[in-house]
């Protein structure tokens, strides 16, 4: 803030100044008061011509320098000038600032498009062009879901809230597979990022096809052998010194076919892309059954208990679910003392249906849980070979559960025993079951 | 010729009902491109359980054009368009018609490409059909393209690439009456080919209705029965100016 007395100074001397040029005047002309008047008119017109002659230079911009004034005018047009300069100044910075940015994110090997609350495209980089066939200059202000039309993109660009992604197989170049990222920034303002990943998917392809392929060729040769062991087990005329080996090569060959199945099974897994609708599966039903069929198993804990408190099912497929839990129970028995015990419980609430294996066996050390569900992963080698497990049955079970958009939580204390729960969301669960 | 020229409304709800309306329809376009790929890569790959999934899904367009016609009858009912967005309107009630059929001829395709996965596949693999698939495959994209961007210079291009499947269609079935003449065992077969073929060249007719309906959006001409290179000196020489 400028200071009063300063400006009432300032005001005194100019006022000063030309009355007494008007009163020399008035004393040439005889009339004081005449001559005060012509003075100020005089004063008043110049101010305004200045006035005018700045404010003309403001509008038409001719030259850079604001013409010849003086007093304050002088100083108001040089500070003009100033402001004028620095603005140019940080316009041009920021244009640079601005042409980096685009060049760069035009160099990125990723398509990125910037996309309002309605899900209009506003800037789209090059590569963008290319992935997502949009044409610069001609795109901006369309909807993005008009464009990519195709339905599996548009339901995800729909549905999509926070950060999401997508794999998926573009349908006019049935070749080509893009995933696809949407990042919600800024007001409503989302960022749609496209990346080209037919190789890893062509990649991944071929290692499941090779699991695939040779679990199925060799479990035709292992059929054969394991026909001639069994043929040789039973057997009377076979020697006895060979009895031993013979029996525990059948073993073997039992757990090699366990192990093919497995990782067949696995890859059938792979190998549907999309979640599974399914059909109502009767699970109460279906857990009296495997708890009929664990009661069967040479080795098993003393006790299997199985209690129900739900009589909803599953929407599902009812041979993933069988092998899901089938595994779990396995698993439970195998790792459980004779005299130890086995609990099985299926129940729903808000949060949507839960199965969970219980066990007071010898539990599992922490560092060991996140890796359970990796395939062949051992959390110890000779316990493993020693029970006979193929090192998948965790693998089958993350998938399969996966598939219904389910979740495993695995707690455990050693020494204590472990917990396996299956969560399935409230939208997978079916009604009740006939009885 | 953008979007925002379609209407600088006082009813800013009015806007949005036509913008969703053109969504709706594009939204019906994806859905049949993806049956029209997929009903070729049945009867190409000899998928039939492909090739069935198409003909069973083929109730879900019809579903979309019922419900886009019940709109767009919701929308003249009430806001009585005038002008560019009444041609918008009757726009879309034309496109659903054409896209309604491309569905039915897709249904037909996955049809019979179930039928023939079960048969032995051909010697040349179905090259001709896989290729004149992918030529209407392009061009129904491209028409739908120009009608998300409201490009009538695109839109008459395209229309122009119709004769390209109407020559490829003249093609096959030269092709199958040699094959007829020559070897009356395939006579079946080759029936199944031509109206595989036939039903993709009808594809193509339809794609080139939907350009007729982008000019017709953009410029308010009906370009119907109209030869092609009229319309494009009168559109040409009228974006020029």
């Amino acid at each position: 803030m400028f200071e009063i007395g300063k400006l009432i100074a300032f005001i005194a001397a100019r006022l000063l100044l030309v009355a007494a040029v008007g009163v020399l005047l008035g004393l040439v002309l005889g009339q004081v008061v005449i001559g005060i008047l012509v003075a100020m008119a005089v004063a008043l017109a110049w101010q305004w011509i200045e006035l005018f002659r700045l404010a003309f230079w403001l509008r038409n911009r001719r030259t850079a320098n604001p013409p010849e004034t003086f007093g304050l005018w002088s100083e108001v047009g040089a500070a003009i000038v100033r402001l004028h300069r620095r603005k140019r100044f940080h316009k041009a910075r920021m244009l640079a600032v601005l042409r980096e940015l685009r060049e760069s994110t035009s160099a990125l090997p990723d398509g990125v498009v910037v996309l309002n609350s309605a899900r209009e495209i506003l800037w789209f980089n090059e590569p963008a062009n290319s992935l997502l066939g949009l044409r610069r200059g001609r795109d901006q202000g369309i909807r993005i879901d008009n464009l990519l039309r195709q339905p599996e993109i548009q339901e995800f660009l729909v549905r999509a809230t926070g950060d999401r992604s997508l794999i998926v197989r573009m349908e006019r170049d049935r070749e080509h597979w893009l995933l696809l990222r949407l990042v919600p920034f800024g007001e409503g303002r989302q960022l749609l990022l496209a990346r080209d990943v037919t190789e890893t998917q062509q990649l991944a392809t071929v290692r499941r096809d090779f699991v695939a392929n040779a679990s199925h060729e060799l479990r035709t040769p292992l059929t054969v052998i394991a026909g001639y062991l069994e043929t040789l087990d039973t057997d009377p005329d076979v020697p006895v010194a060979l009895r031993g080996p013979l029996s525990e090569m059948r073993r073997q060959s039992d757990r090699m076919r366990a192990l093919l199945d497995d990782l067949l099974s696995l890859a059938k897994l792979d190998a549907s892309e999309a979640e599974i609708q399914g059909a109502p599966v009767d699970v109460p039903e279906l857990l009296q059954q495997l708890q009929r069929d664990a009661k069967q198993l040479a080795t098993r804990p003393a006790t299997i208990e199985l209690s129900v408190d739900s009589a909803q099912g599953i929407l599902g497929d009812r041979a993933m679910l069988h092998s899901a839990f089938w595994n779990l129970i396995e698993n439970a028995a195998k790792y459980t003392p004779g005299d130890g015990a086995v609990q099985l419980r299926w129940w729903t609430d808000a949060d949507g249906g839960h199965f969970s294996v219980t066990d007071n066996g010898p539990g599992i050390a922490p560092e060991h849980i996140p890796r359970l569900t990796e395939r062949f992963y051992r959390v110890d080698a000779s316990r493993n070979r020693e029970t006979g497990g193929t090192g998948l049955g965790l693998a089958i079970v993350k998938h399969a559960l996966h598939k219904h958009d389910a979740r495993l939580d695995i707690r455990s204390d050693p020494g204590q025993g472990s917990c396996f729960t299956c969560h399935f969301p409230v939208t997978r669960l079916s009604g009740a079951h006939g009885n | 010729m953008d979007t925002a020229n379609l209407g600088q409304h006082i009813s800013r709800r009015f806007n949005e009902d036509l913008e969703h309306l053109r969504s709706q329809v594009l939204s019906m376009g994806g859905f049949v491109e993806q049956q029209l790929s997929q009903a070729v890569t049945a009867l190409v790959e000899g998928d039939s359980a492909l090739g069935e999934s198409v003909a069973r899904n083929d109730f879900q367009v019809n579903a979309m054009e019922v419900a886009i016609d019940e709109e767009c009858q919701r929308i003249l009912a009430t806001r009585a368009p005038a002008a560019g967005d009444l041609r918008v309107v009757l726009a879309v009630i034309k496109s659903i018609t054409d896209l309604e059929r491309v569905g039915d001829e897709c249904e037909k395709i996955g049809y019979i490409g179930s039928r023939l996965a079960a048969q032995e596949r051909p010697a040349d693999k179905y090259r001709e059909l896989k290729h004149l698939g992918r030529v209407v495959q392009d061009l129904l994209h491209a028409a739908l393209d120009s009608y998300a961007r409201l490009d009538a210079e695109a839109a008459v291009r395209i229309a122009q690439q119709d004769r390209a499947v109407d020559e490829e269609y003249e093609a096959i079935q030269r092709q199958c009456i040699t094959f007829m003449m020559e070897d009356p065992r395939t006579i079946r077969r080759a029936l199944d080919t031509l109206l595989i073929a036939r039903a993709l060249e009808r594809i193509g007719d339809h794609a080139k209705n939907l350009c007729e309906y982008v000019i017709y959006m953009v410029h308010g001409k009906d370009v119907r029965h109209t030869r092609l290179e009229d319309i494009e000196s009168e559109l040409l020489g009228k974006s020029a100016r």
